[in-house]
């Protein structure tokens, strides 16, 4: 672990901690929130009216907010077909939507009959009599539902990392993947205290929305408004521009933007830095970095849209999830297929390999292994009843992964259960499960006394790590690809395991540990 | 076709709330003269109350017709007929959201009137129910007695000074003793506004110290109408004669030199 002190750790996090927070408050709070509030709210007063129809819409509703919310995001994913923060905002509208709904609803069926009665013999028509009268009592009811629908709106919004929403997510999910406690501890944190303090300027509002009670409307309407000038003003102090990311030479000369995506686990950021600093580095490029996406398949999309331009792939990971090809005979042929598919179906070109071989290797224990004796996938045949596996559900669900393998060896394990990667290395360790499907190039193997088995019937293709680029950004930019084949064949196995190692169990920096290996290489 | 001096005329006025299984009101007619007060008296579920509502459109006839001022109501614009017409009923219904004052001004708002006029309007009638507005106009409903509130349900139906004013049991729910100061209150407000007043109410005394004319109602039906005296001296039907019995004995006990 890393040293530094927690005060050290937060002085060099406030800035970027700033942007999150007020990333996760306007776009991943305010507009879903607002969103729903538009939509729930006249839906509501509709449901009001019609008794009949209520129970059935309301039901309806309420579906929505059991489903999953990351199936929700990767629904909406599918349904906009891009990443980034459209998708997520939907999904947290429509999660924010029930408490809303029913809240208006509850709120109006309260409005006491002899009011409404009343209202009726005074002649208001029936748009008065829901803006003057069963608005303004309802209105405590419906914020309360609001106030609900916040808090749970900022939780779920730490999940739309997963989709490259960015926010707090972006934090947890970032410390998750490099193991580093106290990222998660700070964006969790700070998740929790913007869901409490909505919460409390919420019920706050509440309390001065309550009819009929001595104070002035007119205190309230101020409160709200002064409220929200502070947040306001609060936002455009956090968000305004952080020096030293970007300092541009050359006024008025643009320097094109390229957009370096990576999935969301070490080796996807250490390599992304790499990319990132090497064009950083070169002085012709800038670069935005939309890293931590939340799997193959998002990261493949967003390159065939356009929202990023290039990012780190493997190649049997292309064949075997993005071009859904069985694994070939002879597994040397996977490069060129690969290559070839990408040329003709996605006008995607993979550029040279950075020179490491990440495949998925089955392993157990050191001390199991050398108890039963066990070498090969094979040697675990006699006794698989008997073992747990603890493997990612990407694994779990991947025709390189456990489907093919148990074809391929023909036995399966007793119990299989989920992890998360940053979890199962230490699963293992401490005797959770027998089995585990890591990276050929993580530094944890070695780190925890684990024993990779070997492929005895070579079973999983190579995964050589490659850039992708898109064609057009090839073409659009003279140099790029020259630029970024200086990492070619730089990075072998025992390299890439000892970068992963530096992040995972030094809690150094991904940025960090890219820039010193660059720097030796004399690379920048 | 209709007497100028007649404020409402009901004509065979029927009401069924069960798709005409059984009637609520079953063809009542019924006129009440400009300026006077018609007390509707019944016991409950005898469709007094069902009867006042047909006037302002709450609920709609099943059968027969009702003018107001020579015009049927259904052929008038029901927001423009209610505003012309005062109601105050056993709920009250003040809006708890509002101040006393906005509370009694609330038509006026309606109608875009602007707030000096509001204002002064509010403070006009909050005097005539007896609530000094620079007590009452800012507090809001609930820190108001049963009685006050009532007296601003009043001052509120009087706002858009309405030639016509229906009352619905509006005391129904009011300790005796306030209940008596609130009926002196609508005397005194008759003589002073001389507005035409429907009053429904179940209290035979309550009809007796109000009434230009009484109406009983007894299942859906008129039993028989006409000035208190009638109704006390000569009743028309058994029901009617039970009705008064009680206060007629109490009349002749607290008047023992009286006419026997």
């Amino acid at each position: 672990m890393n040293d530094d002190s927690w005060t050290g750790f937060l002085a060099a996090r406030t800035p970027e901690l700033g942007a999150k927070l007020v990333e996760h408050l306007w776009w991943l709070t305010f507009l879903p929130m607002l969103l729903a509030g538009l939509l729930g709210v006249p839906l509501g007063i509709r449901l009001a009216r019609m008794p009949r129809l209520r129970s059935l819409l309301l039901a309806g509703v309420g579906v929505i907010q059991t489903v999953p919310s990351l199936a929700m995001l990767a629904l909406l994913l599918a349904l906009f077909g891009r990443i980034g923060k459209p998708p997520a905002i939907v999904a947290l509208a429509l999660y924010a939507l029930l408490p809303i709904v029913r809240n208006t609803v509850t709120g109006l069926a309260g409005v006491p009959g002899a009011v409404i009665e009343a209202a009726e013999g005074l002649g208001f028509s029936r748009r008065q009599r829901l803006w003057w009268v069963e608005l303004p009592l309802a209105l405590p009811v419906i914020l309360a539902g609001v106030r609900t629908a916040t808090v749970i709106c900022v939780g779920i919004a730490t999940l739309s990392t997963f989709i490259g929403a960015g926010g707090l997510g972006d934090l947890i999910n970032r410390g998750l993947a490099t193991s580093n406690v106290r990222l998660v501890v700070l964006g969790a944190g700070a998740a929790a205290a913007l869901a409490l303090t909505l919460d409390g300027a919420l019920g706050l509002a509440e309390g001065w929305l309550a009819p009929g009670k001595p104070p002035p409307r007119l205190r309230w309407k101020t409160a709200l408004f002064g409220t929200s000038i502070v947040l306001l003003a609060g936002a455009g102090w956090w968000s305004r521009p952080v020096p030293a990311t970007t300092v541009v030479e050359g006024v008025g000369e643009a320097r094109p933007t390229i957009r370096i995506g990576s999935k969301n686990f070490t080796e996807q950021l250490i390599l992304g830095e790499l990319l990132a600093q090497l064009l950083e580095a070169d002085g012709r490029f800038t670069v935005e970095r939309v890293f931590n996406l939340g799997g193959t398949i998002i990261c493949h999309q967003a390159l065939l849209n356009g929202e990023i331009d290039l990012y780190p792939e493997y190649t049997g990971t292309a064949l075997t999830t993005l071009l859904n090809e069985p694994v070939p005979d002879e597994p040397s042929r996977v490069g060129r297929m690969v290559r070839r598919a990408y040329a003709e179906r996605f006008d995607c070109r993979w550029l040279d390999p950075f020179g490491f071989d990440n495949t998925y290797a089955l392993t157990v224990p050191r001390a199991l292994a050398d108890q039963y004796g066990w070498r090969s996938i094979s040697d675990l045949q006699a006794a698989a009843g008997d073992l747990r596996a603890g493997f990612t559900s990407e694994f779990r669900e991947r025709a390189d992964g456990y489907p093919g393998l148990q074809r391929a060896y023909g036995f399966q394990f007793g119990d299989v259960r989920d992890l998360g990667p940053e979890l199962m290395y230490a699963a293992a360790a401490g005797g959770e499960v027998d089995v585990i499907c890591a990276f050929a190039t993580d530094g944890r193997i070695a780190a925890y006394e684990l024993q990779v088995l070997e492929d005895d019937r070579g079973f999983f293709p190579p995964y050589q790590a490659a850039p992708v680029v898109r064609e057009d950004v090839i073409e659009a930019h003279a140099g790029l690809a020259e630029r970024l084949n200086r990492l070619a064949h730089q990075l072998d196995d025992a390299t890439m395991r000892r970068l992963n190692f530096e992040v995972d169990e030094d809690g150094q920096e991904p940025a960090a540990v890219a820039q010193e290996f660059l720097r030796r290489r004399g690379l920048l | 076709m209709t007497d100028p001096d007649v404020m409402i005329e009901l004509q065979g006025v029927s009401k069924s709330f069960d798709g005409g299984r059984t009637m609520a009101v079953a063809g009542v007619d019924l006129r009440v003269p400009a300026g006077q007060t018609m007390v509707l008296l019944g016991s409950s579920g005898c469709g007094k109350t069902t009867t006042l509502k047909m006037i302002n459109r709450l609920v709609t006839p099943t059968a027969g017709r009702i003018l107001v001022d020579g015009t049927p109501v259904d052929e008038q614009d029901l927001v423009t007929l209610r505003r012309s017409i005062g109601y105050v009923f056993q709920g009250i219904g003040l809006f708890p959201h509002l101040t006393v004052e906005e509370n009694v001004a609330v038509g006026l708002r309606l109608r875009g009137r602007p707030r000096r006029d509001r204002n002064a309007r509010a403070a006009e009638l909050l005097e005539l129910v007896a609530l000094p507005p620079a007590t009452f106009a800012n507090r809001y409903p609930a820190e108001l007695s049963g009685g006050q509130q009532q007296r601003v349900g009043v001052a509120r139906a009087l706002a858009a000074d309405p030639a016509l004013l229906l009352m619905d049991e509006p005391f129904g729910a009011l300790d005796a003793v306030t209940r008596e100061s609130l009926q002196q209150e609508v005397l005194r407000l008759k003589r002073r506004l001389g507005k035409t007043i429907v009053f429904v109410t179940h209290d035979v005394f309550e009809a007796l110290t109000l009434a230009d004319r009484i109406t009983v109602m007894h299942r859906g039906r008129v039993e028989q109408e006409g000035p208190p005296e009638d109704l006390l001296n000569r009743p028309a039907t058994e029901f009617v004669r039970d009705l008064f019995a009680r206060p007629a004995a109490r009349l002749r006990r607290l008047a023992p030199h009286g006419d026997e």
